[in-house]
């Protein structure tokens, strides 16, 4: 549905993308992860068409952006990062405006409206003028006017960015529903666990270059990430080190233990080393891998907001 | 066509939501036209300072005294020129619109005021002048106020004093003028209080005669197609600058994401700031009618002119605009452009007070052409015959900034990315 290739861009000295590649396959939700400054928004901006490239191509379904932009952008949502709405008109004067640009019109364009006011839970301030509405109210219907006119493919910019945890799952679902009703996303975000939830398939950009890209478990299999296993008791590292040969050991202390194990099979095999010698061992946790410890062995870095 | 009317729908409403700049900008015009007519003005109404009140007394008491001294008071001395006739005389005068306004105080108004029984003051006002008479009608308002409100709170005094005035002693004017002054701040404090005045003001305006006396002319109506022009700038100025406004909102890029052109935009964003302007102008000339009695001539010719003139604003806005990238940026050149624009073109300065050497240059100005198209369509009532070259001097401008204007912004809109 997406195809990106070679795509560059700079900003003067700014090198903001170099050589950004990427494939979006319809009905898949794909996830943009990365820190402040990776060229996420920057990535958005051009396939949007707000923005040229200095080289590379992007299609949207078959189409070439850069040939075909009105068609391409007739089927193409965007929600951007900073709420870009009318303070002076209601949510529902909004929406008529915006759905109106992508030829929405009459009882349609009306109906239209409702659904998405729905969606987002704005139905009852409907008629509210935007800037009585709290910046989670705000962020919502930044959100529904890039749904108005029933996108194919939909560009989201860090939707859930400085909301609460409650209202941030209920847009996280509306992008669920919308996908599952035939829409393609393009899901922008630095939140790891967003990513994980959401999307089927992630790519971690970091300075303009993507550094790892596919499935969750792929990614992880990837940046040989394993499990990571605490295990506490009674227990001097003098006698558990010569257990644990050919495992990585992050931390070890009297009565502390925390390694990194690769598989299912290891994992079992070094636990039950320690059992059958008899350390006193008073509790075990195993974290499983995720895009956090990924994240980290590809950028170096922590990711924050 | 639809996505460029969306555009201008959607900017109308969002006007009328939030007025303020634009009423502000509103009130310049006005409030140069006021000024600059009192200013330079020498004839008929324009002359604030002395503005002539007859007063009838037909009661001769204290407290018609007491109305007459504070009327006669330090600012308001110099403010109006009390004269004082008997009734018939004064509106007589009045008929022949010799004077702003009439006062009568009517017999036995002292007795009643210090009785503490309603009574009345009547005010006439001259139906030819606009705001002179309604200053009087001010001052007069709030002595009656004062008055009534004196005697409300010096209830006692008063009568205690009574035989003692009504014998001989008058206080004397000095005495009066201090008690009024001093009174001023007390009675303001009990004015809230009084709910029914003791003393009613009525007002009104004596027909108008037929015909107005010759050789009296409005001279507002040299000042304002000047200051209307200054209005017009600064209105399509605020109103282009919204480009600017929403670019840094964030929608004009979120319009760009759409299937929009940027022609659509342009043309949405300038036939807004027209219809914004042009819906200023004509609510400035109904002000200029109603509030400082402009007749404005033949419709149809002012309207064309009218029109013609907001183009050329908007013309020369949009082109400026498409040069300008911040709001910093508009708000220290703008300003500047509009005000050289305006005095050479003898908007701040009408045209007949300039000097030759800047007369010449003014036909050098676009502003010029507005401004005088104005005055020969409102003042000398001119026809089609009378403007055309002011016509076609002011639509070929704003045909030519509008053109210039679009192509411009088209750089700048497109030029991003
Ligand atoms: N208009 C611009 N002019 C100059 N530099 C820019 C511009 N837009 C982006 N950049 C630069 O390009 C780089 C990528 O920016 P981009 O906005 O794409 O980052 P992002 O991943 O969206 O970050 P964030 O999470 O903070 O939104 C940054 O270094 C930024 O400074
Ligand atoms: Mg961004």
């Amino acid at each position: 549905m997406i195809e990106v290739r070679g795509l560059a861009k700079s900003f003067g000295d700014v090198q903001a993308l170099s050589g950004v590649d990427f494939a979006v396959g319809e009905g898949e939700i794909f996830g943009f992860l990365g820190p402040n400054g990776a060229g996420k928004t920057t990535t958005i901006s051009i396939i949007a068409g707000l923005l040229g490239a200095d080289s590379g191509t992007v299609r949207v379904n078959g189409m070439d952006i850069a040939k075909d932009g009105t068609r391409v952008r007739q089927i193409l949502g965007v929600v951007p990062q900073d709420i870009a709405l009318y303070e002076e008109l209601t949510a529902r004067e909004n929406l008529h405006f915006w759905g109106g640009l992508y030829g929405l019109a009459g009882k349609k364009l009306r109906g239209e409206t409702d659904r998405v006011l729905e969606i987002v839970g704005l139905s009852d301030r409907a008629d509210d003028p935007v800037r009585e509405y709290s910046g989670g109210m705000k962020r919502r219907l930044n959100l529904s006017a890039g749904l108005i006119h029933g996108p194919k493919v939909i560009l989201l910019d860090e939707p859930t960015l400085g909301i609460d945890p409650q209202a941030r799952l209920n847009i996280l679902d509306i992008i669920r529903n919308g996908v599952s009703g035939g829409m393609t996303a393009v899901y922008t975000t630095h939140y790891l666990e967003e990513a994980e939830k959401l999307c089927s398939r992630i790519a971690i950009i970091d300075h303009g270059k993507i550094l790892a890209q596919g499935t969750l478990a792929e990614l992880v299999m990837l940046a040989g990430e394993g499990s990571v296993v605490t295990v506490t008791g009674a227990f001097s590292s003098a006698q558990v080190s010569p257990l644990l040969k050919g495992i990585t050991v992050e931390h070890f202390g009297d009565g502390s233990l925390r390694m990194m194990i690769p598989g299912r099979s290891e994992l079992s095999g070094a636990l039950g080393r320690l059992f059958s010698a008899g350390i006193p061992i008073e509790d075990v946790s195993i974290r499983e891998p995720s895009l956090e410890g990924v994240f980290m062995k590809l950028t170096g870095r922590e990711l924050r907001d | 066509m639809r996505k460029i009317f969306l555009i201008v729908r959607k900017d109308m409403k969002r006007r009328l939501r939030s007025p303020v700049s634009v009423i502000c900008m509103l009130l310049i015009p006005l409030g140069l036209t006021l000024i600059v007519g009192l200013v330079f003005g020498r004839h008929g109404e324009v002359e604030l300072s002395h503005i002539k009140v007859l007063l009838a007394d037909n009661d001769g008491g204290m407290a018609a005294n007491f109305f007459k001294q504070g009327m006669k008071q330090g600012k308001l001395a110099e403010l109006i020129d009390v004269v004082e006739v008997d009734s018939a005389e004064g509106l007589s005068l009045m008929n022949r619109g010799k004077a702003s306004a009439l006062i009568e105080i009517p017999k036995g108004f002292t007795s009643s005021v210090l009785d503490g029984k309603s009574t009345q003051i009547d005010l006439v006002k001259n139906p030819r002048e606009s705001f002179l008479p309604m200053i009087v009608e001010e001052i007069t308002g709030t002595m009656t106020v004062m008055i009534g409100g004196a005697v409300r709170v010096f209830h006692e005094p008063i009568q205690e004093t009574r035989s003692m005035l009504a014998a001989d002693r008058w206080p004397t004017p000095d005495e009066l003028a201090g008690l009024l002054a001093s009174a001023g701040p007390r009675i303001a404090l009990v004015k809230d209080y009084v709910a029914d005045t003791l003393i009613t003001l009525t007002s009104r305006t004596d027909e108008a005669p037929a015909e107005k006396p010759a050789g009296t002319f409005n001279f507002f109506a040299y000042i304002m197609p000047g200051s209307i022009l200054i209005g017009l700038l600064f209105i399509s100025e605020i109103t282009m600058r919204d480009i600017l406004r929403e670019r840094e909102a964030g929608t004009l890029d979120r319009i760009f994401a759409g299937p929009v052109r940027s022609a659509h935009v342009i043309a949405g964003k300038v036939l807004s700031a027209f219809a914004i302007t042009l819906a200023s102008c004509l609510l400035l000339i109904l002000i200029g009618r109603i509030a400082f009695s402009i007749e404005w001539g033949p419709p149809l010719e002012l309207f064309a002119l009218v029109v013609g003139s907001i183009l050329m604003c908007v013309g020369i806005m949009a082109f400026l605009f498409g040069f300008i990238k911040s709001e910093r940026g508009a708000d220290a050149m703008l300003p500047v452009v509009i005000i050289v624009i305006c005095i050479f073109g003898g908007a701040m300065f009408p045209y007949e007070v300039m000097g030759p050497a800047m007369q010449k240059a003014a036909r050098f100005s676009p502003a010029f052409w507005v401004i005088d198209g104005l005055k020969l369509v409102s003042i000398e009532k001119a026809g089609w015959g009378g403007i055309w070259r002011h016509l076609a001097i002011v639509y070929g401008i704003g045909a030519i900034t509008c053109a210039a204007g679009a192509a411009r912004l088209r750089v700048r809109l497109t030029g991003q990315k």
